[in-house]
C-alpha cells in the first residue's frame, strides 16, 4: 500500500477514509483531525486554560501532547486510584510523559481522599466501574473549578463515543442523549468539558501514540471485566468494516440531527439539579453519590445509590 | 510456503515448515505459529480485525497488505480499550 498524499510505502492503513498514509503524512492527518475537531464543535481557542484528564493510556496521552504541539495552554490532571499493580505503574507512565515533554501535571491521590478504589469495590454490592467512573468525574470537574481553568478536556475516542451513545440509545436515555457529545458548557457548577479526539478513532490514536514514541499504560483495568462497552465496541467494529465509515456518519448524524431534539425533550422533562448539601457538587439528591460513597466507606456497606451526577 | 511438512519430488527429505513469532499485547502472550504470507492473514489467523491492532516489524508499523517473511518477528499490540 502507498501513502495517498507522497506514494512512499504506507505504514497505516485507514479503511474508514479509504486510504493509507506513511510515517509523516498519517501525523499530518492526525493533526488535521484534532483541528478540525476543535474548530467544527468551537471547543476551545488559545486563550483558554485547558485541564487534560491524564489516565496513562495512549487516548488522553495523545491528546494532551497534540495539544501542546498546536500551542494550547494545557495542564494534565492525574486521579491516582490507589489499585495495586495498575495505578502506580499509570502513574509512573505519566509523571514520566510530563517531565520529557516540559508538561504541567497535577495529582490527585484517591487513598488521601478516603477513596482508594479497592476500598469503595469491597463495600460496594454492585461493579465498581460507575462509582470509580463517578469519582474521577468528581475530581476532575472539582479540579478543573478549583485551579480556575476554563475547560476541562478528555482523551475521549470515536469508539469511546460510539459505544457510549449506542448505550444510551439502547436505553433511550433522553438525559444522556440531550447532552452527549464533544462539547458539553459550563452549567450549574460543571465545568465546561470537551472531547477534541471525537473523530478520531481507537486505532488512529493507537497509530500515534506508536510514531510519536508514547510510552503508555495499556494493561487493562484488573477490575473492568465484561464492561458492556467493550461489548459494543466489537459490535461496532464488525459493523465498520462491513460499511467503511459507518462510525463517524453516525455520530455525526447524531450531533447534528438527534443531539438537539433529545435537548429539547430533556428542557422540558428532565431533572433539576442543586448542590450538594455537603460539598456543593451538583446533584438530584440531597447529598452527592460521592459524599455517599465516603458514608459508605466509614459507615455500612452501600446498597443502591442513585446515577445523577454521571454528566 | 507450505504449512504442513511437504516432501520434494525426487528428494527424500522431509522440511518442517517455517514459523514466525508473534508477541501478543496486552496479554504478552509468545506465540510460534506458522508463517503466512501477510500480515492480514496473520491477524486473520489470530482471529484480530485489522483495525483493532497496530502491528509492529522491526520497530516499524505494518500495513495488512505487507508480507511477512519466514522466521520474522512480529508485535501485535491490541488497542482496544476495556470500559
Amino acid at each position: 500500500m502507498k501513502c495517498k498524499r507522497c506514494k512512499e510505502t504506507a505504514v497505516v492503513s485507514l479503511p474508514s477514509h479509504h486510504t493509507g498514509f506513511c510515517a509523516d503524512c498519517f501525523l499530518l492527518f492526525f493533526t488535521r483531525q484534532v483541528e478540525r475537531g476543535i474548530k467544527e464543535r468551537k471547543l476551545f481557542t488559545h486563550d483558554d486554560r485547558i485541564l487534560v484528564a491524564l489516565s496513562g493510556g495512549k487516548d488522553s496521552l495523545s491528546l494532551m501532547l497534540e495539544l501542546s504541539r498546536l500551542g494550547y495552554d494545557v495542564t494534565g490532571l492525574h486521579i491516582d486510584l490507589a489499585i495495586p499493580g495498575s495505578s502506580p505503574a499509570a502513574r509512573g507512565v505519566v509523571e514520566r510523559f510530563c517531565e520529557k515533554h516540559g508538561l504541567n501535571l497535577i495529582v490527585k491521590e484517591m487513598g488521601a481522599e478516603g477513596l482508594a478504589i479497592p476500598d469503595v469495590k469491597a463495600r460496594l454490592n454492585r461493579p465498581v466501574c460507575s462509582a470509580c467512573g463517578k469519582i474521577k468525574r468528581y475530581f476532575f470537574n472539582k479540579t478543573a473549578l478549583d485551579e480556575k481553568f476554563t475547560v476541562l478536556a478528555t482523551g475521549h475516542n470515536l469508539d469511546d463515543e460510539i459505544a457510549r451513545l449506542f448505550s444510551n440509545t439502547l436505553r433511550w436515555d433522553v438525559a444522556y442523549l440531550s447532552d452527549q457529545g464533544p462539547d458539553l458548557a459550563a452549567d450549574g457548577g460543571f465545568a465546561r468539558k470537551v472531547k477534541p479526539l471525537w473523530r478520531l478513532s481507537e486505532f488512529e490514536t493507537a497509530n500515534y501514540a506508536f510514531l510519536m514514541g508514547i510510552e503508555h499504560h495499556y494493561a487493562p483495568c484488573p477490575y473492568s471485566g465484561g464492561a458492556s462497552f467493550t461489548f459494543y465496541k466489537k459490535l461496532w467494529t464488525d459493523l465498520e468494516e462491513e460499511m467503511p465509515g459507518r462510525k463517524l456518519d453516525f455520530y455525526q448524524g447524531f450531533l447534528e440531527r438527534g443531539r438537539p431534539v433529545f435537548a429539547r425533550a430533556d428542557n422540558e422533562d428532565g431533572v433539576d439539579l442543586s448542590g450538594c448539601t455537603r460539598c456543593g457538587y451538583p446533584t438530584s439528591n440531597e447529598v452527592c453519590g460521592v459524599c455517599r460513597i465516603r458514608d459508605a466507606l466509614r459507615d455500612k456497606p452501600v446498597g443502591a445509590d442513585g446515577a445523577e451526577e454521571a454528566k | 510456503m507450505e504449512h504442513t511438512p511437504e516432501t520434494i519430488p525426487g528428494e527424500r527429505r522431509t522440511f518442517a515448515p517455517r514459523t514466525i513469532t508473534v508477541r501478543l499485547q496486552p496479554k504478552e502472550q509468545l506465540l510460534t505459529m506458522p508463517r503466512e504470507k501477510t500480515v492480514l492473514q496473520v491477524l486473520r489467523k489470530l482471529g484480530i480485525r485489522p483495525t483493532t491492532a497496530i502491528v509492529v516489524r522491526d520497530g516499524g508499523l505494518l500495513t495488512p497488505d505487507r508480507e511477512v517473511l519466514p522466521d520474522d518477528e512480529l508485535l501485535i499490540r491490541i488497542v482496544t480499550s476495556s470500559g
